[in-house]
């Protein structure tokens, strides 16, 4: 490692054997915010692989025809075929049940919770805070190797059939159900829960002990903020799902009784636990996307942010309320006054969520906007993501959830927060760190063309899901009455018009590692440390340790480093403190 | 845009008018229940729809407004302000608010059944529903909903109901999207809700002998769907709720309860659908969860584990109340048992129906005149109570 | 630029090793890094506390459901002795852990070594009696959890649930101790090779952090299992 400090994290060493050694031993965070990267993507392509097959299965609703020639009834309209496990004939319905739950439970697993904070927070939250590493590398390395392990699990459960309980595992279904391999799945997602502890902790240690001296809590980006609330979540959270996990796999193998009903047990116990930690895994999912959304917007914006205070604190209270609200899923099973209470918490974590979005839209008042590909995916992201938010209230709303609990009113919500939220922030992000993490620019042409058709894609694919839910179309069907023909149409073409973005994304992305220019150290004019770094930044990210001069966001009295005054002029107004990053 | 114009939650297509929009005016007045839901939604529609279309605006007018230029440096704005930013945490607040107080206000009544409220006792199963009226009816009425033979059940105008729900295996859940109810099935407990259907969907007809639709080709009755996922079919777990006058529906369930007078034969192709034998054992040969019924009489199955038996009077009774304990080669044990919930006489049906389905013309032939010869000792015992 | 071997500071190779220990590359100063590990492991404890907190929910969610049966159970399938046995050398465990960490305080290796092993000892009396008087019996007796329980002569109807709780809450605790074994055998490995000191004791303050909360869970478990 010694003779590597002022290489590019990315060069090879002298052997093929020593560079794929640096790679399966190194303690470097970015090296393994890569991998991550790597590998939630595909993870992310795959569940997407199940969701085309979903929405394919949901073009018509199922017929049956008396066929002529035997005299018996066949069934037309299913896109799954069925198929045989362990000799014995599966229907249909059940291919579909499969895709749904792996649909679920690999986003959720596999994509969702480890993308944004185990990729690109490790690779950033450390040279944002001025740091070498992370706090403990090689517990990174070690969370990275659990996440493999996962993974692994999670394959093979896979290979042996998935599972089809849904990714919520209701019991006594997912107690009880003998099809697929319910087991190893509910231990590939154990296994990751740990993979997400361990970066937890590391990045609650690293926030607060290895900020660059001089750089107080508010000094810092509010993509750092992000992590953080996030890490805290993921530490206090998850054990639950572990524990949870593992005593639905005692139920499974030992019997324990203690969900069954049958035995004395009870379900909505198993309800209980689930969600305790899976309410607060959303705010894991969007915490992050958010701290992404505040990055982008500043640096494309040229602005500071508009309320950085309450950005940061909201970022907390988001983490904090998260734990009040997780019986918000069991409305329809419990008594009134249990769920009054947890009707009125509920409303109470969506006050700062609209507060950020304010901020926000706020910060773009009097700025120099740059519509590029990451500013598009933050616009995409203000307009999903609100509404998302918008209507989460109909659903906290006791009266309304009656009606709308477990349709499609309810997958569009989340839908339209974890992918128009999240993974649209994520795409920004990417494109907006893709010059610094690998030092080649992309086709901004074709990156647009991208954003364009994810955003309509996503939006004729999940918004008339609300009608749909409103309706009374229930969810998880593997088929539906005739009414809703029309609706599903159109959201299964609108998943193949996001498909189609996401594909050009893939082939930018591809093209630029491959023949993408040469990136500039700054070509947003940032002003957080990593844009100080070199593109791609060398080892241990900066040749001296930087010095904080500026805050995060003064773009009003600040030229960007590594640009000069002419791209990012400074108003003659604002000529108080002026300095240069260097 | 309807099939047969089925009712459903808001109707798509029927919207007349602009008014329609604005407050989706049709069909909220099909419950007492529905109404005030639909106006809560409705407040929270307009509040979204307000400030999403107000932040849209602004995002998108100073997109293009604000656009970069070169050479242009952006002019100094406030970096926070207290006033506004106090006022737009606080005026959301309030609003949310309402939100909670109206619709925990509106959401209270439907866990309170009023004291009157006929009872019905609902039981839920993979994959299928059963209601047991106060008379003991069973509905045998069906209709074919999304391409499933699926029960129809029948409501009273103006009255309230009140469902007792259990569930024989898994969690399911009770949802009639029109009267916006919804609550989840449990095994091993009872959980309860209740309505009163403010409009009549069909009325009797002497004409036709049967009920047919007030307004034909309007509304066709309401959807009844199960919405907590239970497995292989739980899409396919609908029925349809027809709504009648009060001498109409005490008269339907005079029907319903009435199975004595109906032949072994005949009840027993009707219990096959209605007790829910149709999600697992087809009666064509085609093959499903369960083995197909035809032509299985008579013959001999191979169990799990060794051992065979012939498929007789003894065995079908032994299927219906312990499934578990013999498993036919090549499925799986997935029947939950029926004790209790037969009678002798719908056990004598079933079995003499499956011997109908025989290959053999002669079983056919002894189906038949079993059935027919106990409806003959039936009428003579009826007979002779009258005239001893 | 400077090379790495200019960057280290220079160690006197005299010293023992924990009075020359470097922090690593990424940290500025060994301060800083010892706080980081000390906030590194409460952030796990409470990982653990969490984890064992859902067994306790499940067991106050049964208790709630099946009062009498509980207390009969508790009584009839739990010997109080050998529980309070446990506690008692558990306890005395924690009690040298400490002693240990004050020997690394006061450089005093063969205290730091001595009452690691005294540690151990009664990390092994743990396990060997639940194993060899708890568990085997209730083995050989089908006193098992939930869908294996064979015992012929249960007194209640829910005996199996509050054995399932026993037996997993027990079980997940006896492997933690199981595991802290092995972690405290590599501290005595580390300490024979003079690795703490008063400079440097960090690790084995955290291992004795994780060793109390394994205590503290017992504490919570024997009264609620053995004793109401």
């Amino acid at each position: 490692m010694s003779g590597h400090h002022h290489e590019s994290y990315l060069a090879p060493r002298e052997t093929l054997w020593k560079s794929i050694m640096a790679w399966v031993y190194t303690l470097d965070h970015k090296r393994i915010g890569v991998m991550y990267l790597i590998a939630t993507t595909f993870a992310f392509l795959l569940a997407g692989v199940f969701a085309l097959l979903v929405r394919a299965e949901l073009w018509e609703p199922t017929r049956t025809i008396v066929d002529e020639a035997t005299n018996q009834t066949r069934v037309v309209g299913q896109f799954l075929p069925g198929w045989t496990e362990r000799g014995l004939p599966v229907t249909p319905n059940n291919a579909y049940n499969r895709a749904f739950t792996l649909h679920g439970a690999i986003m959720v697993f596999l994509f969702i919770i480890p993308a944004v904070p185990a990729a690109l927070g490790n690779i950033f939250l450390p040279i944002m805070l001025g740091a070498k590493d992370v706090a403990f590398p090689r517990l990174n390395l070690l969370s990275w190797y659990t996440y493999v392990f996962g993974g692994l699990f999670a394959v093979w459960s896979l290979a042996s059939g998935g599972a089809e309980t849904g990714w919520t595992f209701y019991t006594p279904y997912s107690s009880t159900t003998n099809w697929g391999s319910t087991t190893a799945m509910v231990l590939a997602a154990f296994i990751l829960g740990f993979s997400s502890i361990f970066t937890g902790i590391n990045f609650v240690a690293t926030v607060h002990k290895l900020r660059v001296p001089g750089m107080g809590w508010f000094d810092m980006p509010l993509f750092a903020w992000a992590i953080y609330a996030t890490a805290i979540i993921q530490v206090l959270a998850t054990p639950v799902l572990g524990i949870t996990l593992l005593l639905l796999v005692l139920e499974r193998t030992l019997r324990i009784g203690i969900f069954d009903p049958a035995m004395g047990g009870d379900p909505v116990l198993f309800q209980h636990f689930f969600w305790f930690y899976s309410h607060p895994a959303v705010y894991i999912m969007i915490l992050p996307g958010m701290g992404i959304a505040s990055e982008l917007i500043a640096v494309h914006c040229h602005k500071k942010i508009f309320g950085y205070r309450a950005i940061a604190f909201s970022s907390i209270a988001i983490a904090a309320i998260s734990f009040l609200v997780w019986a918000h899923h069991m409305f329809t099973a419990q008594t009134a006054a249990f769920n009054a209470v947890f009707s009125a918490l509920t409303f109470l974590v969506a006050i700062p969520t609209a507060i950020k979005v304010f901020n926000w839209i706020s910060t773009m008042y009097k700025a120099s906007i740059a519509l590029n590909t990451p500013m598009l995916y933050a616009m995409s992201f203000l307009f999903c993501f609100t509404i998302g938010g918008l209507t989460g209230p109909p659903l906290a709303t006791l009266a309304v959830d009656i009606h709308l609990h477990d349709t499609y009113f309810v997958v569009a919500h989340f839908h339209y927060v974890m992918m128009g939220g999240t993974v649209m922030a994520f795409l920004g992000g990417l494109h907006h760190w893709w010059p610094k993490m690998f030092g080649k620019m992309y086709n901004e042409f074709w990156g647009r063309v991208g954003a364009v058709l994810v955003f309509i894609g996503f939006n004729v694919t999940f918004f008339i899901q609300f009608f749909m839910g409103t309706q009374g179309m229930p969810r998880r069907y593997a088929t539906y009455v005739e009414e809703f023909t029309s609706f599903h149409k159109i959201s299964t073409v609108g998943s193949w018009i996001l498909f189609l973005g996401f594909l050009i994304h893939a082939l930018v992305f591809a093209h630029s590692l491959v023949a993408g220019r040469a990136a500039p150290k700054n070509p947003w004019g940032g002003l957080t440390f990593e844009w100080e770094a070199d593109s791609p930044p060398v080892e241990h990210n900066f040749d001296h340790e930087p010095v904080i001069t500026h805050g995060p966001y003064d773009f009003e009295s600040v030229v960007p480093p590594h640009c000069s005054e002419q791209d990012f002029p400074l108003h003659p107004a604002a000529q108080n403190g002026r300095a240069h990053g260097h | 845009m309807t099939s047969g114009g089925v009712q459903f939650a808001f109707g798509p297509g029927v919207l007349s008018s602009w008014w329609d929009w604005l407050w989706f005016h049709n069909q909220t007045d099909t419950s007492t229940f529905a109404r005030g839901v639909d106006l809560v939604f409705f407040y929270i529609f307009w509040v979204s729809a307000a400030f999403f279309v107000l932040l849209m605006v602004l995002m998108a007018y100073f997109a293009v407004r604000y656009r970069r230029r070169p050479g242009v440096a952006p002019e100094p704005s406030a970096s926070h302000n207290t006033p506004l930013e106090i006022t737009w945490s606080v005026v959301p607040t309030i609003l949310m608010a309402v939100m909670f107080v109206w619709g925990t206000y509106e959401y209270l009544p439907l866990k309170i059944a009023p004291a009157d409220a006929e009872v019905i006792n609902v039981t839920a199963r993979q994959w299928g529903w059963e209601w047991v009226y106060e008379n003991g009816a069973q509905s045998r009425d069906r209709e074919r909903i999304a391409d499933m033979d699926s029960p129809v059940f029948a409501l009273p105008r103006g009255r309230p109901v009140k469902f007792i729900m259990s569930s024989n295996d898994v969690i399911h859940s009770m949802y009639i999207a029109a009267f916006r109810i919804k609550r989840d099935v449990f095994p091993n407990m009872y959980t309860s809700q209740w309505t009163v259907p403010k409009e009549a969907t069909h009325r009797w007809s002497e004409e036709m002998k049967q009920f047919v639709p007030i307004q034909p080709g309007a509304n066709n009755g309401y959807y009844m769907a199960c919405a907590e996922y239970c497995g292989d079919q739980h899409s396919q777990m609908w029925a349809r709720i027809m709504v009648l006058e009060d001498a109409d529906y005490v008269k339907w369930k005079e029907i319903q309860a009435s199975t004595d007078d109906i032949p072994l034969l005949v009840l027993g192709e009707i219990l096959h659908k209605t007790k829910g034998c149709v999600s697992c054992h087809s009666v064509d040969g085609s093959k499903g969860t369960g083995p197909t019924w035809k032509g299985i009489w008579g013959t001999t199955e191979q169990f799990k584990g060794g051992g065979s038996a012939v498929v007789d009077e003894n065995y079908v009774r032994e299927s219906i109340l312990e499934p578990a304990k013999n498993i036919v080669q090549g499925f799986a044990n997935q029947m939950t048992s029926f004790q209790g919930q037969v009678t002798e006489r719908e056990l004598m049906a079933l079995t003499t129906y499956i011997k109908s389905l025989s290959a053999k013309p002669d079983d056919l032939e002894a189906a038949k005149a079993a059935s027919d010869a106990e409806m003959e000792a039936k009428k003579k015992a009826a007979e002779e109570a009258t005239n001893p | 630029m400077s090379t790495a071997a200019a960057r280290k500071p220079m160690i006197d190779m005299d010293l023992p090793p924990h009075a020359r220990h470097v922090p690593a590359t990424h940290w500025r100063n060994a301060k800083d890094e010892a706080e980081a590990a000390k906030l590194g492991m409460w952030l796990f404890l409470a990982t653990e506390i969490l984890l064992f907190a859902g067994f306790f929910c499940a067991y106050s969610a049964f208790r709630l459901y099946y009062p009498g049966n509980w207390h009969a159970a508790s009584s009839y399938y739990l010997s109080w002795k050998i529980g309070f046995a446990n506690t008692v050398v558990l306890l005395a465990s924690s009690f040298t852990i400490v002693m240990a960490i004050r020997g690394a305080q006061t450089n005093r290796q063969w205290m730091i070594q001595l009452n690691l092993f005294l540690t151990q000892l009664c990390a092994a009396f743990f396990l060997v009696v639940k194993l060899v008087w708890e568990y085997w019996p209730k083995i050989q007796e089908g006193k098992l959890p939930g869908g294996f329980f064979t015992y012929a002569h249960s007194q209640g109807p829910h005996d199996h649930i509050f054995l399932s709780i026993y037996w997993i809450a027990t079980a997940t605790h006896g492997l933690h101790v199981f595991v802290g074994m092995i972690v405290i055998g590599w501290a005595m490995w580390m300490a024979a090779r003079r690795h703490y000191g008063p400079k440097h004791y960090t690790s084995l303050e955290n291992i004795g952090l994780y060793w109390h909360i394994v205590d503290i869970i017992w504490i919570f478990l024997f009264p609620l299992l053995y004793l109401v």
